[in-house]
């Protein structure tokens, strides 16, 4: 399975979501991060045909996935930032629908809808409506539906995002294990949970690509180093206003805080391992939204 | 796509909102039959007025005493008749039970009665009391009083630019072609049946619109559009299958009613005088329309039917463009209401008698004197709308999956 990029853009008049991106991806998991805006699920759209690029074209296999139609979306399983249901239908109901909108036949769809349902956890459920469910059983359909018909590209746009930390790391770890094999586009602002899943990271801006690759080599990008250090409460505030600072942590009468600078930014500063998200942090002068920080 | 069909119709039966559209529909139905089942009413010699099916068939009874073709002899007999009792003491009494007795004896030829108001009335006049002066010798010229009427209208100041010689000529020709003398019998529950057949024709299209409008619309409010139009199907047999159950749901809705209260009302008030030429009584008179009232009530369920399809899915399209299902809902009310605002301007008569309600009112159509020159060809507004809706109707099809094909997520 390959999937390439050339050239993409999308503008909605003056603003250009995705700017002229060039993109290659085969088998794998590919973790797309950026902050709110950046053009992530334009781009995830565009890719799912839900949008038609204004310039540049996506190919699957050679082939232009916009000409293919139909046999393009036979491979595809999109599971979207906002995922919409049809309330009064249940778990089984909506995932026969959909395996019936994707043609897959029934003898198969009610085979394939059981193993899922028994995957994601939903046995229990399958028979409640889906408005009856919480939100995390929601986002457990979500995951099932596009598994339907074992796609070979799997698109998930902000798959964890509203769901409690216990639910995150359920959803997570299912991410992996059916990522097996195909093609696994992950859009987050979460950075945590590309650092965990994704074999190669992309870094989304201003609608463009800034920076790709695996987590090392994009740790590797970063000209700056990382500084942790206890200061006393009175100095946090002459030094956020100096760095850019990944992490405040008080600690009785002193703070721990994570800096990112080419210089030692205090005496009691310790050089240390960057992570993924002093990178974003670094990139995009933006706190990170993990619940599971410190602030 | 019958399994896509099947769900599709489920999200429009599962929706709680619609268990209450259902039964505003059978409310709407019973309403209706009701007030035409009481359409229809007898007198009997006490004076005393009732309903329902006894008097329908009391009163089926005595119109029956007078069912064959109508000639001279008869209406000379029915002049004989009505002269007795407008001499008679009950009727000239100034007593409402008195005079109430005195009708009584009038309902069996009291649609011939009409008859004659009518042709020795004028075309534009009505007058209840003529047939009481019209002589034995008057008589005879019955029929041509009809044509001569409408002569004489078309001649008049008022008319004479309205309609081209060649539509003066046509309409002339239409009443001469009507078969005399006119076969009369009891044909009340048709009567009464197409009187009301309007008001459940467009109460179905005003509640189902609820059913269908959200069919395109909803995917987008629920935001299940994503996978919907991402899913292999979704572009094409998806959109085919949500066009088919829209379809199903107009065509059930619409003939479940309509088979239900001609059902009901024929069956309270009789079904006798459906071979009777519509120009039999006192409602269609005037019509140019020669066909009997089974044909009437044929075209007006079938012109009912495709103006359902037509309005309702003209509505869908709304939906599927606009993505609002509020706008859908608005398409009926606006294309039954905004004509009869307009009603009063005479320029637009033409135009106003080609509407897509129209449809929904055949039986009031055919009443009308819209006229329109097709080449060389002189056309009443009933045909044209059942050729030109049927046509619309097969564009807005392939339009409406069209749009919603081309559905853009931003």
């Amino acid at each position: 399975m390959k999937l390439v990029l050339d050239n993409l853009t999308k503008e909605f008049g003056e603003f250009v979501a995705v700017d002229h991106v060039n993109l290659t991806m085969t088998n794998g998991v590919y973790g797309l991060l950026g902050v709110n805006g950046a053009g992530k699920t334009t781009l995830m759209r565009m890719l799912c045909t839900l949008l038609k690029p204004t310039g540049g074209d996506i190919y699957c296999n050679g082939k232009d996935i916009f000409q293919l139609d139909g046999e393009y979306r036979n491979l595809l399983g999109y599971l979207p930032q906002d995922f919409g249901f049809y309330p009064e239908f249940s778990v089984k109901d909506y995932l026969f629908y959909i395996a019936a909108i994707k043609g897959i036949r029934p003898i198969v769809a009610r085979k394939r809808a059981k193993e899922l349902i028994a995957r994601v956890g939903l046995t229990k459920v399958e028979n409640k409506k889906l408005k009856k469910l919480s939100g995390g059983m929601k986002r457990r359909v979500g995951i099932a539906q596009a598994m339907l018909n074992n796609p070979q590209i799997l698109i998930l746009d902000e798959p964890t995002a509203g769901l409690d930390p216990n639910e995150r790391i359920r959803f997570r770890n299912l991410i992996s294990e059916l990522s097996e094999e195909r093609l696994v586009l992950l859009s987050t602002h979460i950075v945590s949970d590309i650092e965990y899943i994704a074999n190669e990271i992309l870094m989304m801006k201003g609608g463009a690509i800034v920076n790709e690759g695996t987590l090392d080599e994009i740790i590797s990008t970063m000209p700056e180093k990382v500084w942790d250090c206890i200061v006393p409460q009175q100095s946090v505030s002459a030094l956020t206003k100096r760095y850019k600072v990944s992490n405040i942590k008080s600690e009785n009468q002193s703070v721990n805080l994570r800096i990112i600078s080419a210089e030692k930014p205090c005496e009691t500063a310790i050089c240390v391992h960057p992570s993924l998200e002093d990178v974003f942090l670094y990139y995009f002068g933006e706190k990170v939204g993990d619940e599971n920080d410190t602030f | 796509m019958m399994r896509m069909t099947r769900f599709e119709l489920k999200k429009i039966f599962l929706k709680p909102v619609n268990k209450i559209v259902f039964i505003i529909l059978a409310i709407s139905l019973c309403v209706v039959s009701y007030f035409a089942i009481g359409d229809v009413d007898y007198v009997d010699e006490n004076g005393e007025k009732s309903t329902g099916i006894a008097a329908a068939s009391a009163l089926q009874g005595k119109k029956n005493e007078w069912a064959g073709y109508i000639t001279d002899d008869i209406l000379r007999k029915v002049l004989e008749e009505n002269e007795h009792i407008i001499n008679s003491e009950e009727y000239l009494s100034t007593d409402m039970i008195e005079k109430e007795k005195a009708y009584s004896k009038k309902q069996g030829f009291s649609d011939i009665r009409e008859m004659i108001n009518q042709a020795f009335g004028g075309f534009q006049d009505y007058n209840y009391y003529r047939a009481d002066s019209v002589t034995q010798e008057e008589i005879r010229s019955f029929y041509d009083r009809r044509t001569d009427n409408l002569i004489e209208w078309l001649n008049s100041e008022e008319q004479e630019s309205r309609y081209s010689e060649q539509e003066k000529q046509f309409l002339i020709s239409q009443y001469g072609k009507l078969e005399t003398p006119f076969y009369y019998e009891y044909a009340d529950g048709w009567a009464a049946l197409l009187e009301y057949a309007p008001s459940i024709i467009m109460l179905a299209v005003l509640i189902t619109v609820f059913l269908v409008s959200g069919i395109f619309s909803d995917e987008i409010q629920l935001k299940a559009d994503s996978i919907f139009f991402s899913a292999r199907l979704g572009r094409d047999k998806a959109i085919a299958a949500k066009i088919k159950a829209g379809f199903i749901v107009v065509t059930s809705v619409y003939w479940i009613m309509i088979l239900l209260y001609s059902g009901i009302v024929l069956a309270v008030l009789g079904i006798g005088g459906a071979g009777c030429s519509i120009q039999n009584g006192f409602a269609n008179w005037k019509s140019f329309y020669n066909i009997t009232y089974l044909q009437d009530y044929l075209l007006t369920v079938l012109g009912g039917y495709l103006g359902n399809l037509f309005i309702l899915f003209l509505s869908m399209l709304a939906s599927a463009k606009t993505h609002s299902k509020a706008l859908a809902v608005t398409i009926p009310f606006i294309i039954l209401f905004i004509p009869s605002f307009l009603n009063g301007i005479s320029v637009l008569s033409e135009v106003l008698g080609l509407l897509p309600d129209q449809l929904l009112q055949v039986c009031t159509a055919i009443k009308t004197f819209n006229l329109y020159q097709v080449g060389t060809k002189v056309v009443g507004a009933v045909p044209i709308i059942f050729v030109m809706y049927s046509i619309l109707f097969c564009i807005l099809l392939p339009v409406l999956y069209q749009v919603y094909r081309k559905t853009e997520i931003k």
